[in-house]
C-alpha cells in the first residue's frame, strides 16, 4: 500500500490552504474510534481483556487508559519511523516498541497504583499482543503522518476506554450493587447502589455475564451506528 | 551493505533505544515500587502478629504454597510463624499472609492480592471471611477444606464462590502443615 499523503502536510506545502477539509478530516480521525470504527463493538478487536477486566469500573477505566497511553505513543513512534522500518522486519520492530511502552505503563502502575496493577493482572502485559494496538499500527500508523496517527491512537484508545467503562458499569452495578472508583486517603472508592446491593444479578459479575452483555450491546451499538450513518 | 545486515542494524538500534528508555524508567520507578511493597507488607504483618514480635522475612523454596516466613517470638521463644502464601483461586493466582502457632493453629489471615470475582470470590478480602479459619489448622481441628465442613451460616456466606474457598482453605491447610513440620524449631 502506498504511503498516504498527510492532509496537514499537504496543506502546509500547498499554495492554496484548505483549512476546512483538513479540520474535518482531523475531527474524523479522532471521533471514528467512538462510533463508526469503535474497536469493541464494530471492529470487534481486543475482546479478551474487555471481557475479563470489566468486573469493576476502576479496572475498566485503568485498562482503558493504559491501552490509550500505549496506542497514542505507539502510533506516534511507528508513524515517525514508517520510512525507516522495512516491511520485512516491521512486526518484530513494532512488538519491541509496543512492549517497551507497556512495560513503562506497568512500572508506573506498580509504583503509584499497585492495587490496579494487581487487579489487571496478566491482561496488562498482554496489551503487547492486543489486536487493537498492533491492528492500528498495521492498518493506520504505518501509512499515515504523525498527527493523524496520534489522533487515531487517541480516539481509538478513548473509544476503548468508553466501552470498558460502560461494560464495567453495567456489570458491577447489576451484578454486585456497587460502583468502584480509585480509592483516596479518606474514601475507599466504592459507591453502594441500594436495590442491586440487596438483590444483585450475580451472573453479570461472572465471566458468562460478560459474554451475555456483549451479545446485547453489540447489536444495540450497531443499530446506533446505522442510524447515525443513515442521517448522513 | 547487504539487506540483511541493514535489517539487523535497524532492529538492533530500535532494541538499544528501547532498552535505554526502560533502564532509565526502572531507575526511577524501582525504588518507589520496593518501598511501597515493604510498607504494604509491614502494614499487613502488624495485625497478624497477635502482639508477638515479628522477625525478618526468610525466603522458602521448594514448597508449592509457602513463599516465605516470618518468625513470631515472645521473649526470645519462637511461638509461631507468619507465612507468605500463594494459591490458585477462580480468577487465577492469589497471595495471602497468615499467622500460625507452632501446632499449626491459625491466628489470623489476610488476602493480599487476587483477581477473584466481585461479589463472589472477592469476599475473601473481607475480615469476616478469614475468621472462619481462625482456631483451625491443628491435628485435632484441621482447616475446613470443603463447604460440608462448615456451619450452614458459613456455607451460605461463601455460596457461589466454591473455587475461591477451596483455593484459600487448601493454601491455609498447606501453611498449617508446613508450620507443624517445623515444630517451632528453626
Amino acid at each position: 500500500m502506498k504511503d498516504q499523503e498527510c492532509l496537514s502536510c499537504h496543506t502546509m506545502n500547498s499554495e492554496q490552504p484548505q483549512p476546512m477539509p483538513q479540520k474535518k478530516s482531523r475531527i474524523r480521525e479522532f471521533t471514528k474510534g467512538f462510533i463508526t470504527e469503535n474497536p469493541t463493538f464494530i471492529i470487534v478487536l481486543g475482546l479478551c481483556p474487555t471481557l475479563s477486566v470489566s468486573t469493576q469500573v476502576s479496572n475498566g477505566l485503568g485498562m482503558g487508559l493504559a491501552a490509550t497511553f500505549v496506542l497514542f505513543f505507539s502510533n506516534i513512534i511507528i508513524s515517525s519511523l514508517r520510512k525507516v522500518i522495512p516491511d520485512s522486519i516491521h512486526i518484530p520492530a513494532y512488538i519491541v516498541i509496543i512492549s517497551t511502552l507497556v512495560t513503562l505503563i506497568q512500572m508506573f502502575l506498580q509504583a503509584y497504583m499497585p492495587a490496579l496493577n494487581d487487579a489487571l493482572g496478566v491482561y496488562l502485559p498482554l496489551i503487547v499482543v492486543n489486536c487493537i494496538i498492533l491492528g492500528r499500527a498495521e492498518a493506520f500508523a504505518k501509512y499515515n503522518c504523525v498527527a493523524d496517527s496520534a489522533l487515531d491512537g487517541l480516539g481509538m484508545g478513548l473509544g476503548l476506554t468508553m466501552n470498558l467503562v460502560v461494560i464495567s458499569l453495567i456489570r458491577e452495578v447489576i451484578g454486585n450493587g456497587t460502583i468502584t472508583f480509585f480509592p483516596t486517603k479518606n474514601w475507599n472508592g466504592v459507591i453502594h447502589i441500594p436495590l442491586f446491593g440487596t438483590y444483585p444479578v450475580r451472573v453479570l459479575a461472572a465471566s458468562a455475564g460478560a459474554l451475555l452483555l456483549m451479545g446485547y450491546l453489540m447489536p444495540l451499538f450497531k443499530d446506533l451506528v446505522d442510524k447515525v450513518e443513515a442521517k448522513k | 551493505m547487504t539487506k540483511n545486515v541493514r535489517y539487523t542494524l535497524i532492529l538492533f538500534i530500535i532494541c538499544a533505544v528501547c532498552a535505554f528508555v526502560l533502564a532509565v524508567a526502572n531507575s526511577i520507578f524501582n525504588p518507589i515500587i520496593v518501598q511501597h511493597q515493604l510498607e504494604t507488607t509491614q502494614a499487613a504483618l502488624k495485625p497478624l502478629a497477635g502482639g508477638y514480635t515479628v522477625g525478618g522475612e526468610v525466603e522458602v523454596s521448594g514448597n508449592d504454597n509457602v513463599a516465605g516466613e516470618y518468625r513470631l517470638t515472645d521473649g526470645g521463644n519462637v511461638v509461631g510463624y507468619i507465612l507468605s502464601l500463594k494459591g490458585q483461586g477462580y480468577g487465577g493466582a492469589f497471595t495471602m499472609l497468615a499467622s500460625y502457632r507452632n501446632d499449626g493453629e491459625i491466628l489470623a489471615a489476610k488476602m493480599m492480592t487476587d483477581s477473584e470475582t466481585p461479589g463472589l470470590g472477592k469476599k475473601s478480602e473481607e475480615d469476616w471471611y478469614m475468621k472462619k479459619f481462625v482456631g483451625t489448622g491443628t491435628k485435632g481441628k484441621p482447616v475446613p477444606t470443603t463447604k460440608t465442613k462448615l456451619s450452614k451460616e458459613d456455607s451460605d456466606a461463601i455460596s457461589g464462590a466454591s473455587v475461591t474457598f477451596g483455593g484459600v482453605s487448601k493454601t491455609l491447610a498447606a501453611g498449617a502443615a508446613y508450620v507443624q513440620a517445623k515444630g517451632g524449631v528453626q
